[in-house]
């Protein structure tokens, strides 16, 4: 491999996305999770661009710049429902929160 | 091996790395901050992929806006180390490590099998150049092919900001105005603030850090006379 191909790009991809969901799936903590899944939104956004750099087509990095706006949208729900989570139970452990009302 | 491999090489394994930190890390905060690592090295891929503006969009938006609220989040929900989130569960890691290696395995084959290709679209790095580069590039495609994501998007944006201010709001009605009246509190009538415990058991100020007693106006808008009763008036100081 003596120049770079997409699948170099697609291959760091799939490693970012893989992390970020073994960490969804190990982790307990809601904030580490919330960043996992931050990560699994990066890996995409990595395979998007690194496909428009194959097509020669802008329609990628659309879609990226999409995924990052709602990253954006979803960051702040996920976090004020992390701290209204945290202000009603007293936890950040995904393990305590099991039920969906008191 | 040419010199942009080598760099690309250099970004994947620091990147790579600084994921598996934000996965492994022991302290929220230094996930935090490998994460910040993380996004950082994939806008410098984003550069070799010349999309400039996303690279610069990335470093902006997730670096300076989602990692400060995701830090200022933890300052707030008071994190304390819990043994519990890493040991205990080891059937539950194990099976988050295969399923994740199996994925991985069926990703990596279905990369290495790719046979599709598409037609070459029409920004050769000739006609991005052309049009003025990356930036109006990109704007010229968001703004006639999808004139209406872009409306959804900003409609999207506002609702998560009304659902935050909604979420953020305190629960109950004496929460709410018990909160109202700490803000007041804090504006109007108390030169300290309210650091320092409720207004009556403050030495009561002096002359001269009260307002002038011939200024009177309404001080707060409260539906029933009862909501704000203790308030101090401009002038005087109430005495519980």
């Amino acid at each position: 491999m003596t120049h770079l191909t997409t699948a170099h790009f697609l291959f760091l991809s799939a490693a970012l996305f893989i992390i970020g969901m073994v960490g969804v799936l190990t982790r307990r903590n809601v904030l580490v999770i919330f960043m996992s899944i931050e990560l699994m939104l990066n890996a995409v956004n990595v395979s998007f661009i690194g496909f428009a750099w194959e097509q020669q087509a802008l329609t990628g990095q659309v879609f990226a710049l999409f995924i990052i706006a709602l990253a954006a949208a979803e960051a702040v729900i996920g976090l004020g429902i992390i701290v209204a989570l945290s202000r009603r139970l007293d936890t950040v452990d995904i393990d305590e929160v099991r039920q969906l009302r008191e | 091996m040419s010199i942009q491999v080598l760099v690309f090489y250099l970004l994947a394994i620091v990147s790579i790395g600084a994921a598996a930190g934000v996965v492994l890390a022991r302290n929220p905060v230094h996930s935090a901050i490998a994460l910040m690592v993380t996004f950082i090295n994939v806008a410098a891929i984003y550069v070799m992929l010349r999309a400039e503006f996303l690279a610069v969009a990335q470093v902006i938006v997730y670096t300076g806006a989602i990692l400060v609220l995701v830090v200022f989040v933890l300052m707030l929900v008071q994190q304390q180390d819990l043994p519990e989130f890493h040991g205990g569960r080891p059937l539950r890691i194990a099976t988050g490590f295969v399923l994740g290696i199996l994925l991985l395995a069926e990703v990596l084959a279905a990369i290495l099998t790719r046979s599709l290709r598409g037609q070459p679209g029409p920004w050769t790095p000739d006609a991005v150049a052309a049009v003025g580069g990356n930036i109006q590039a990109i704007g010229r495609e968001l703004y006639s092919a999808y004139t209406l994501p872009i409306q959804v998007t900003a409609i999207v944006l506002l609702m998560a900001t009304i659902g935050a201010i909604f979420l953020a709001r305190p629960e109950t009605l004496a929460e709410r105005i018990a909160a109202a009246r700490r803000i007041f509190t804090i504006s109007l009538g108390h030169p300290k603030g309210t650091d320092l415990g409720p207004i009556g058991e403050l030495p009561a100020p002096s002359q001269a850090e009260l307002k002038p007693a011939s200024f009177t106006r309404p001080l707060i808008l409260a539906k029933s006379a009862d909501e704000f009763t203790e308030q101090p008036a401009w002038g005087e100081v109430v005495r519980r």
